[in-house]
């Protein structure tokens, strides 16, 4: 089980011979050689533009192709968060999209389409807006999966190595927080535990929304390291530590850890791509990281409205989001194919 | 038996936490009382009113108090109004819920029609040009948020072609079943299509596995017919998962499809709920948080039984650990 695709599941070897279709033998070695190249590709392509967001996004306040300044806003943490904006680039079209046409009467002197992704209402650059978004997604959804990963973790090993009632209790917990609408009890953390209401011009912080996505991403992560716990738990050399003397907290640091720390990554990528969606759902709904600060989830909504007539407002960052959430996927993918193969030889 | 006690207690327990946490929520809302007051506007001016809206509220009791009187409240039916606009917060409940249940059946009628046969084929020949095209697609789709699938269903169907409405106006099914249809098409289709990736790789995989097992090559040797094969002999044993899957997204989906009735602007239960979370109408979110979560606690119980019922092994095996 070789094959490195992105779409391969886990399943038996494509090339068994019990298979039903007998006609004709599916996959032959070069068919397989092609596969495997196409999701080499795939594979370089993702980590490519990751590389590339991730940087760009590090960099949004410096690096020169992205566009902002700061000249309007009074302090500067307003103008980080903002790109250029002048009436000369109101929802202009992207400079490579020759069909489409602002709606807006054009000012003397404005071209026609301005920058790689257009501009928008406010005459915003969407690029350098998206990347400030893309800013904002990856802090979120790195910082959730680790907090995630630390408590889901630790509550999981626990569950996992001393079983009984401990096991029970920690088994209640999570389904007490399961029983909640995944998206709904994020809302329920961010807009209730938020001043944002009753003060309007406070702009809501990152870490309601990061400890909303933490409560969501836990239930299932301490399932995971439990189940994989247990198994390891049972194993020769846990039995060998105990008889030499270990401790509880040795054992299940030093011994079992270790071993489940290759599932916890393997989850952890695809984690953060759900925990992406999940801030980005709560970006639409208006409930995430507030006003000034670009987030895909918001500009995908304010653009949904002028759909009509600036179809990139919207489009753009939904088209960066989405190449995003895809390529983390695919990487979650290629990695947990990786530790399987390692893991069948091991 | 014992399995099911077991289950039932458990239930108990979950359904106690949900609305014990949910009815003491309130206290730790920034500022909880002045919104409440604010929201009523002009219907609370004098003291003695304000008192009486956050009495109702209970929120002048202590925690045990409160949670005693929401219980109270909650089981006798006494739900109270919304602040603004002085609707009984049950009817509210009800007009939602009812265009949330649409939508999950619908989604789950098409995502469950897309995604069966597909897998069938797919997984009848596996690796073939048609397995590939599907498995990458589903795959497309899984990492497509249904908020960014409602703009371009919106900009390529609405807008482009002019065959749907931008926004929903749930038109009763009975009234005019055109309207209703066109309603309703683009928000199943932003819920069902990603939906439907996820079941179609789930019967996929399981399908390829049973269409490997002793019985089918019988029933090859037999001389039976492919569709006979795939259709009776193969499918029946690989729908356990996908019908867990199903199953358990009845209960995700009703509280889940807020983003896309947010897009579509259908007023169901979950966008009711964001609404009320930033006009504090309290009490509405409350009261619905525990309707879902309840919905959700009671389809996966009834799961779980089934489980026990439809695979003597589990009952087994659970109840000696």
């Amino acid at each position: 089980m070789s094959v490195i695709h992105p779409t391969d599941d886990a399943v038996p070897s494509a090339s068994d011979p019990n298979e039903l279709p007998e006609e004709q033998p599916v996959a032959p070695a070069a068919a397989k050689v092609r596969m495997r190249k196409r999701g080499q590709i795939t594979k370089w392509l993702a980590i490519i533009w990751l590389a590339a967001l991730t940087f760009t996004a590090i960099g949004a306040s410096w690096l020169p192709y992205v566009k902002h300044s700061c000249s309007q806003y009074a302090n500067a943490s307003e103008c980080s968060t903002h790109v250029k904006s002048s009436p000369l680039t109101l929802e202009k079209p992207p400079v490579w999209a020759t069909f489409s046409k602002s709606a807006l009467p054009s000012f003397p002197g404005a071209k026609d389409r301005v920058g790689w992704f257009g501009t928008d209402s406010n005459g915003f650059d969407i690029f350098s807006r998206s990347m400030f978004g893309a800013r904002n997604s990856l802090l979120i959804g790195s910082l959730s999966i680790v907090f995630g990963l630390l408590i889901g973790g630790l509550f999981g090993l626990l569950a996992g190595y001393k079983g009984g009632r401990t096991d029970s209790i920690i088994d209640t917990i999570m389904n007490v927080m399961l029983a909640f609408p995944a998206l709904l009890l994020a809302i329920f953390i961010v807009g209730f535990f938020t001043n944002s209401s009753a003060d309007a011009a406070n702009s809501r912080p990152i870490w309601p929304v990061i400890f909303a996505l933490v409560i969501l991403s836990i239930p299932p992560l301490t399932r995971l390291v439990r189940a994989n716990t247990m198994m390891y738990a049972q194993r020769e050399f846990v039995t060998a530590a105990r008889s030499l003397g270990a401790g509880g907290p040795r054992i299940v640091f030093r011994e079992i850890l270790p071993n489940v720390v290759p599932a916890m990554l393997t989850f952890a990528l695809t984690g953060m791509a759900i925990l992406i969606v999940a801030e980005g759902a709560l970006a639409y709904l208006g409930l995430s990281v507030s006003a000034p600060t670009p987030t895909w989830g918001s500009m995908i909504f304010g653009g949904q409205k002028k759909l009509e007539t600036a179809w990139w407002i919207s489009m753009m960052p939904a088209i960066t989001m989405f190449l995003t959430v895809l390529s983390i996927n695919l990487l979650g993918d290629v990695l947990a194919e990786r530790f399987r193969v390692r893991e069948a030889i091991g | 038996m014992r399995y099911v006690g077991r289950k039932l207690i458990q239930l108990v327990i979950v359904l106690i936490a949900v609305t014990f946490t949910v009815s003491v929520a309130l206290n730790a809302i920034p500022n909880a009382k002045e919104r409440v007051i604010a929201a009523r506007g002009m219907g609370a001016t004098n003291e003695a009113e304000k008192q009486a809206l956050l009495d109702s509220l209970h929120l002048n009791d202590s925690i045990p108090v409160q949670y005693m009187n929401f219980l109270k409240d909650f089981a006798t039916g006494n739900w109270g109004v919304t602040l603004n606009g002085n609707e009984p917060i049950s009817s509210a409940i009800w007009g939602g819920l009812q265009i949330s249940l649409r939508l999950m059946i619908y989604a789950q009628f098409v995502a469950l029609l897309l995604a069966i046969p597909t897998a069938l084929l797919a997984a009848y020949r596996q690796g073939g040009a048609f397995d590939r095209f599907t498995t990458t697609t589903s795959f497309g789709f899984l990492a497509t948020p249904n908020y960014i699938l409602a703009p371009v269903f919106i900009l390529l169907f609405s807008i482009r072609f002019r065959w749907f409405p931008t926004l929903s106006k749930n038109t009763g099914f009975f009234g005019d079943p055109v309207q209703h249809f066109k309603d309703y098409f683009l928000p199943t289709l932003c819920i069902a299509l990603p939906l439907g990736a996820t079941y179609l790789r789930l019967l996929r995989s399981d399908l390829i596995g049973t269409l490997q097992s002793d019985f089918i090559t019988t029933a090859r040797a037999k001389g039976m017919s492919t569709s006979r094969i795939l259709f009776v002999h193969a499918l029946r044993p690989s729908l356990f998962s996908l019908v867990t899957a199903a199953a358990v997204n009845v209960g995700a989906l009703v509280g889940g499809s807020l983003v896309v009735e947010t897009a579509f602007s259908l007023n169901g239960l979950g966008r009711k709920t964001v609404v009320g979370i930033f006009s504090a109408e309290f009490r509405l979110v409350q009261i619905t948080v525990v309707v879902l979560a309840s919905i959700y606690v009671i389809v996966n119980f009834l799961v779980d039984i089934s489980y026990a019922w439809i695979d003597p092994r589990v009952r087994h095996a659970r109840t000696l650990s």
